[in-house]
């Protein structure tokens, strides 16, 4: 989240954070572990009148960012969600509406965005197959172009909130290319799988396409061209997540200190021993540096920078490895009852594992800048 | 630094700044110029300590428009004084803060002009991470002041004018109420003084020195603040260097940004790396080791101006710089160790009989100078806990005595 917020988006924060602490408290996380779904469709509609689904969507359809600068608002909202691993498709939701804003057709975009700015319907993202590889060469479905009409067959993984999504914005490859596609969830051919993660609300499921037959008004831009397009999405998905990645690791630190400093062992507090004030040192400095390229990654998003994709990797394998590394920490630095269902610090812990290995690991990304100087997708 | 609005605009002062820089300043593939006379270049064009009050021959400007100035020397890949850097970025900022208006007027003008170059005396034979422990002493007598003990590695002091001395005054005060801290000049043999360079770890003469004091005599004006007032100068000194070397405050100054290249994330070059990688074509672990100092090269820049940022704005204060100094100087010494793993048996073996010092092998020897130097990473985890997070402290057994009942260092120190 910059230093620099707007009034705007500093009121923003404000009521973001104020509504999560009151609607969804960790208590509320808790709960919902034993649900479905892992979010309550009410709240979720809720979010949806604070402005957490109209960020990406044009003004023209009801939405509108606070700043201008709609990547950089949203990981407003993503940074507060990671401080309390809050539930509801935020990342999903917006990753769709932002495609369908940047190139989707204005039919596509009246068709899907009231519904989603509303909080009604879901629309989510499905990049990734069986393989959990967030990248182009790894699409494997296809999207076959057949007169009028596009025809999905393969199967789609680790898509978010899969079961409970009205829309599938599906990547798939025609020939060399890709496409993207527009999927009624109750489309013939459709099946979903539905699943749970280690996360105590997040729920992944797999959608599988068989002779999925759709008018071609249903591809997003151009078939076999999205290269481009599903880059730019993954580029926000990345941001998003690290931002959530922020306030995971930057909130669970705050919880362990004041643990540390009331818990005391030979005659003082735990946290005045320097085995664990030099990690807890490094901890901040890796809390400042997450802050610092998720800021810069939201930013070259908004602005087009052509340095995006190199900041996306950099983020994701910068934030993605420290945040799961402080997290443990603080589960070491908690002693015993940091391994119990009692302790929050697992909620944290179930988060930030999920979100390392979602839209690329840190060492996959790592091993994008290690042979171009690109980074992502 | 406040009144922004009788202050010419960052937009002008860029603009202006850039024509200037695009034809004045060399680039860095030319020649070297001279640091004081590329000094004397800036000073006389109004570009010296752009931050600096005017009175005290500054440009009357802020932070800002100091980041602007170097941001283009950055991109323009052009030469600056950086040997300046200490007494630019951390002893003239001291003197600002602490030192009296005749002591400003004094030794400002001509460290901003480049005639008179700064180091710093702090670190001692017997100890650098616990400065206030000095055992150099200071005994006044009437308008002079005596000056005994030896400092210890000590950048730059065979060729600066004056040196910062951190010394005791009051040997019955506790530990840090019986310092002072006094401007020690370097130049023309002054009596009492003898300089010896330190031989560096590669072997040449070092940059570092070690200084003698033998009853130096020192006229009392060049005492900075009240005498046994030492820790806080001390500390504020601390404050400047922390964000000297990470880059941030009235530190930002282009030196350890240099060499990136237009619009590159600068600091670490990871050229080199990736080169001796296809040269060798080693693969795996390597591209992991290639990978991080990619992410340092991007991460560590971003991370001293969003501190720059916060200073600026009041959501950051005090200590933040021992972030960027910690992770600077942590990410100096991984590239100098991948450099070591990539490059292999070739960077430490060479044909011929003469030394050869321009390889990996060399840079590793001195890799931990930046962890040491400027205070340890241990003492700015310290800083980060204490200061910044408000962990206790450590325990310590000097504070609240006085200093001559202290345990001190056992044999030979
Ligand atoms: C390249 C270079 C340039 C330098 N330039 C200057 C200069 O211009 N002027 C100057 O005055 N000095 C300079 N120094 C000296 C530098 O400041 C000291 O080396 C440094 O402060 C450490 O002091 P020391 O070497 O005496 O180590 P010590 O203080 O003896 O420390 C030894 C080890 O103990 C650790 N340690 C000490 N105290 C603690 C503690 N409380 N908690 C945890 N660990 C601790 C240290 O981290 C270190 O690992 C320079 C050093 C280098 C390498």
């Amino acid at each position: 989240m910059r230093l620099d917020l707007t009034e705007d988006q500093e009121f923003f924060r404000a009521t973001t954070r104020k509504f999560l602490e009151s609607e969804v408290p960790l208590a509320t996380v808790r709960s919902l572990y034993d649900t479905v779904d892992g979010f309550d469709r009410t709240w979720w509609q809720q979010a949806a009148e604070l402005g957490w689904t109209s960020l990406f969507v044009p003004e023209s359809l009801g939405g509108g960012s606070l700043s201008g600068a709609p990547a950089t608002d949203a990981v407003i909202v993503a940074e507060e969600m990671g401080r309390l691993v809050s539930p509801g498709p935020f990342l999903a939701v917006n990753v769709v509406a932002a495609a369908l804003a940047w190139f989707g057709s204005d039919a596509q975009q009246a068709q899907v965005l009231a519904g989603v700015l509303s909080g009604e319907s879901i629309a989510t993202w499905a990049f990734a197959e069986l393989d959990g590889r967030w990248d182009a060469a790894s699409v494997v479905t296809t999207a076959g172009l057949d007169g009028d009409s596009v025809v999905l067959d393969g199967v789609k993984a680790y898509v978010e909130a899969a079961g409970v999504a009205d829309w599938f914005l599906v990547t798939a490859r025609t020939g060399e290319g890709l496409t993207q596609v527009l999927v009624p969830a109750d489309a013939p051919g459709v099946t979903v799988t539905r699943g749970r993660s280690i996360d105590m609300t997040r729920r992944f499921g797999k959608v599988a396409l068989s002779q999925v037959r759709l008018p071609a008004s249903a591809i997003v831009g151009k078939a076999g061209t999205a290269g481009p397009a599903v880059e730019r999405q993954l580029h926000l998905a990345l941001a998003l997540q690290s931002a959530e990645m922020v306030g995971v690791a930057e909130r669970t630190l705050e919880f362990t200190l004041e643990y540390g400093r009331e818990r005391f062992a030979f005659g003082r507090p735990i946290v005045s021993y320097q085995a664990l004030k030099h990690r807890i040192a490094d901890m901040a400095v890796t809390i400042e540096g997450s802050k610092a390229v998720t800021d810069a990654l939201a930013t070259a998003i908004d602005t087009d920078d052509p340095k995006v994709a190199l900041l996306a990797s950099v983020a994701k394998a910068y934030v993605g490895e420290h945040c799961l590394d402080i997290v443990d920490d603080c589960v070491q630095i908690t002693g015993g009852i940091g391994v119990t269902w009692e302790h929050d610090v697992h909620l944290y812990n179930r988060r930030a594992a999920v979100d390392r290995a979602m839209y690329g690991s840190p060492e996959e990304h790592k091993a994008l800048l290690a042979t171009n100087t690109e980074g992502a997708a | 630094m406040t009144g922004t609005t009788d202050i010419e605009s960052v937009e002008t002062f860029r603009a202006r700044s850039k024509a200037w820089i695009e034809a004045n300043l060399p680039l860095l593939s030319e020649p070297w110029v001279e640091t004081r006379e590329l000094q004397r270049l800036l000073f006389d064009n109004g570009y010296a300590g752009i931050s600096y009050p005017k009175e005290y021959g500054g440009a009357g400007l802020t932070i800002e428009h100091q980041k602007a100035f170097y941001d283009i020397v950055a991109e323009q890949d052009r030469q600056v004084p950086s040997e300046l850097m200490v007494s630019i970025g951390i002893i003239g900022p001291t003197i600002l803060d602490n030192g009296s208006q005749e002591l400003k007027q004094r030794f400002l003008p001509p460290l901003l002009r480049g005639d008179e170059v700064w180091m710093q005396l702090l670190s001692e034979p017997r100890g650098g991470s616990d400065m206030a422990g000095t055992t150099c002493r200071l005994k006044r007598d009437g308008d002079t002041y005596f000056l005994n003990g030896s400092k210890m590695w000590s950048s730059g002091a065979y060729h600066a004018d004056y040196g910062l001395c951190l010394c005791r005054s009051d040997w019955d005060a506790p530990k840090h109420r019986g310092l002072s801290t006094i401007a020690v000049p370097l130049q023309g043999n002054p009596p009492g003084l003898t300089i010896e360079r330190t031989r560096a770890v590669s072997g040449e003469a070092g940059h570092f020195c070690e200084e003698f004091f033998d009853d130096m005599p020192l006229p009392a004006d060049n005492l900075i603040g009240e005498e046994n007032a030492g820790w806080s100068v001390a500390q504020s000194l601390l404050f400047h260097e922390r964000n000297a070397v990470g880059g941030i405050g009235m530190g930002y100054l282009g030196g350890w940004r240099r060499g990136g290249g237009a619009g590159a994330f600068t600091g670490i070059d990871v050229g080199p790396l990736r080169e001796a990688a296809e040269r060798r074509g080693v693969g795996g672990a390597v591209g992991t080791m290639i990978a991080d100092a990619v992410i340092s090269s991007v991460v560590d820049p971003l991370t001293s101006d969003r501190i720059t940022l916060g200073l600026q704005l009041g959501t950051h204060k005090g200590h933040r710089g021992s972030l960027s100094k910690l992770q600077s100087s942590l990410s100096l010494h991984g590239v100098a160790r991948a450099a070591l793993a990539i490059e292999g048996a070739a960077a430490l073996v060479w044909d011929g009989d003469d030394v050869q010092l321009d390889n990996a092998g060399t840079s590793w020897l001195a890799a931990r100078g930046s962890t040491i130097a400027g205070g340890t990473s241990e003492m700015q985890r310290n800083t980060i806990s204490e200061r910044l997070l408000g962990l206790p402290r450590e325990p310590a057994f000097d504070r609240d005595i006085p200093f001559n009942e202290v345990l001190r260092n056992l044999g030979k120190f």
